[in-house]
């Protein structure tokens, strides 16, 4: 029978981690995936990450797939791809299927890096062609090209819902709506602003009702629901839509691990049924260990040093690694890992009312209920600059209001006029002296893209607002448009000065628009005139 | 296991809801009804209901429909999903075609591999 020292069950973003970090320290190391292609929902990812640079933050998901992949390689790192691991037996033997066989294989240790599945809401028409996944959604876009429908509903309005939503516009479809059952945006808000000013509406307190079509989805009924989930008579909408994406959430795939013999818990505050596990990956079972979203849904930055924690963990195990030198890499990772569960999002905040950010200003209920934060409520935080300074000249405007481990704009700005304070979470704030260049590297650095420049002052009657802009076809210097306020309403006509593209921005683009002064505040998106009117 | 899910006699004929129609596993096309009639039975756990009805035993194996059985069987029941159990998963996790399991062994005696 085949020996391996380190057998990684998932070759996604945990998985290459713990296989990376094993073998960096000489353990040798087989992953197995089923997939036809290594990095599990890596690839897919095309949006800009948060955290801090260690995190890797700023980066598309997708390059961080390159890289890891790269990196295994260079390693040595064998990776079995087509290959199901279908059962794991006591003393560690693992049944794996390839080329239609089927291979006992006996490892030292065991990463189990299975990853989630997708949660669905069973309602009348569920099953018609037309309701898929949102994440089958992203795989079809993202990895395929092909778009899933033409007008969208997404059910959902966590950060699935809303990456996915805002990716099934940069491929072209028509998304009409965002629902959600919860009274308040799940993900982060400033994703969800980006798709709120494309014209996007928020349907919060709404569920689906049914999905009615003959031989595929014609149509969405949606209805609103009243404090106790109830469905309120009278209140359905009937959406056109030929797709229903659905965002409702993620299961971890635990089943590996029963079948192995680890012990399992029920956690909602994980995504439910996962592997008991303690703070190094370790299961129950002697040797097998668990990371990523098997062992609690979170996102791809923290699966990754979850991977690192469990590929650490089995590398000590087989000797190969010090004690000591463990201990001092392990508490490197817990602190990367304690970093990203810090703010309003982390660890122990689902469910809870947030009224006030951590510097006490209270928070945007607008952003929370409609999806985009409300001109009147911008104002009162920290990286606003007062109307004296943005008649000055140019300036950011970041409008970046909810406290999420994220600091890529303060490194951005090569002239260090953006501030966040000790904490990562700490909402940005301007320098006393704002010296802003105009070079847009925060605009195109914020993953969250919530910083604007600002001149209120750019000529007589007219402010110039740089914007960033990731749709097909790009304008160029000179189109003429529509200004558009957060929620994606017109509300003025806008000429693109230039268009700044470069490699350091990485796709992001940065529009410069000349709006008339008094829509310097209000206006933060450009619609191409003869572009679609997406609403009345 | 809770008082409330203790097994009952059926009561009566089981009768027919509006919403029997309902489809809870894809794979298999167990519908509510499917369920109901289980649970009318006196079955009350996932592997009960799962040897009765073949749900969640398709394609997925349970990936996507266990989760909305739980939710649904508790619901009828009037108890926590916690307490209606879950579905012992068992090797393979994965579909396995019967052509590689019918040819495991033979192709190693041939390559003189052995096990």
């Amino acid at each position: 029978m085949r020996r391996v020292e380190l057998a990684v069950v998932g070759a996604g973003p945990a998985g290459l981690s713990a296989a990376i970090e094993a073998a960096r320290h000489g353990v040798e190391v087989v992953v197995f995936d089923e997939n036809q292609r290594p990095g599990g929902q890596l690839f897919k990812q095309i949006h800009k990450f948060f955290g801090s640079k260690e995190h890797r933050a700023r980066e598309r998901g997708f390059r961080i797939g390159e890289d890891l992949l790269k990196e295994a390689r260079e390693l040595n790192v064998t990776v079995e791809l087509e290959t199901v691991v279908s059962g794991i037996y006591d003393g560690l033997e693992l049944v794996v299927t390839k080329n239609d066989r089927v291979e006992h294989l006996r490892a030292n240790a065991v990463v189990i890096a299975t990853g989630a599945s997708e949660n669905m809401i069973p309602f009348p028409g569920w099953t018609l062609p037309g309701v898929i996944g949102a994440g089958a959604a992203q795989t079809m876009c993202n990895l395929h090209g092909v778009k899933p429908g033409k007008n969208i509903l997404m059910v959902g309005s966590g950060n699935v819902g809303v990456v996915v939503g805002l990716q099934l516009i940069q491929a072209g479809c028509s998304l009409e709506a965002v629902i959600d059952a919860s009274p308040r945006v799940g993900g982060y808000g400033v994703h969800a602003a980006k798709i709120a000013r494309t014209g996007v509406p928020f349907h919060l307190r709404h569920t689906i009702k049914e999905v009615y079509g003959k031989d595929r989805v014609e149509g969405a009924v949606i209805v609103e629901v009243d404090e106790k989930w109830q469905p309120v008579p009278g209140s359905e909408k009937d959406l056109k839509v030929d797709t229903v994406c659905m965002a409702v959430g993620l299961s971890p795939m635990y089943q590996l691990s029963k079948i192995a013999g680890c012990e399992t818990v029920e956690d909602p505050s994980r995504g439910g049924v996962v592997p008991i596990c303690d703070e190094y990956g370790a299961t129950t079972v002697p040797g097998i260990y668990v990371a990523g979203d098997v062992s609690g849904i979170e996102e791809a930055s923290s699966a990754m040093i979850g991977g690192k924690i469990a590929g650490a963990s089995a590398a000590l195990k087989q000797g190969y690694l010090a004690q000591d030198v463990f201990e001092e890499r392990y508490a490197a990772f817990r602190k990367s890992l304690e970093q990203l569960r810090q703010g309003q999002f982390g660890h122990g905040m689902k469910g809870k009312k947030i009224t006030h950010t951590q510097e006490g200003i209270e928070v945007s209920e607008s952003l929370l209920c409609r999806g985009f934060v409300d001109e009147s409520e911008i104002l009162r935080f920290p990286g606003i600059p007062s109307e004296e300074i943005r008649m000055r000249g140019l300036t950011p405007v970041i409008e970046c209001t909810q406290n999420i481990p994220c600091d890529p704009c303060r490194e951005a700005c090569v002239k260090g006029c953006i501030r966040i304070g000790e904490s990562i979470t700490d909402l940005p704030s301007l320098s006393k002296e704002v010296q802003c260049t105009g070079c847009g590297m925060c605009v195109a650095a914020c993953p969250g893209q919530a910083i604007f420049l600002l001149n209120q002052n750019y000529s007589d009657g007219e402010a110039l607002v740089v914007l960033p802009y990731e749709f097909q076809p790009l304008p160029e210097a000179g189109d003429e448009g529509t200004a558009c306020d957060r929620s994606g309403n017109p509300v003025g006509k806008a000429k693109v000065l230039k268009v700044q593209k470069a490699k350091t921005m990485d796709g992001t683009a940065v529009l410069s628009m000349i709006v008339p002064r008094e829509l310097a505040m209000t206006a933060r998106f450009f619609r191409p005139s003869g572009s679609e009117e997406r609403r009345a | 296991m809770a008082e409330s899910n203790r097994r009952k006699a059926p009561e009566g004929e089981y009768v027919p809801k509006a919403d029997d129609d309902l489809l809870i596993c894809r794979c298999e096309e167990v519908s509510q009804g499917d369920i109901r009639r289980a649970l009318h039975q006196g079955l009350r756990t996932m592997n009960e209901i799962k040897r009765e009805t073949r749900l969640g035993m398709g394609l997925c194996q349970g990936q996507t429909c266990t989760r909305i059985a739980r939710a649904f069987i508790a619901r009828e029941l009037g108890v926590a999903p916690g307490e209606v159990g879950l579905p012992t998963p068992r090797t393979p996790a994965r579909p396995v075609p019967m052509t590689v399991i019918a040819r495991d062994g033979i192709m190693d005696e041939a390559a003189g591999e052995g096990i």
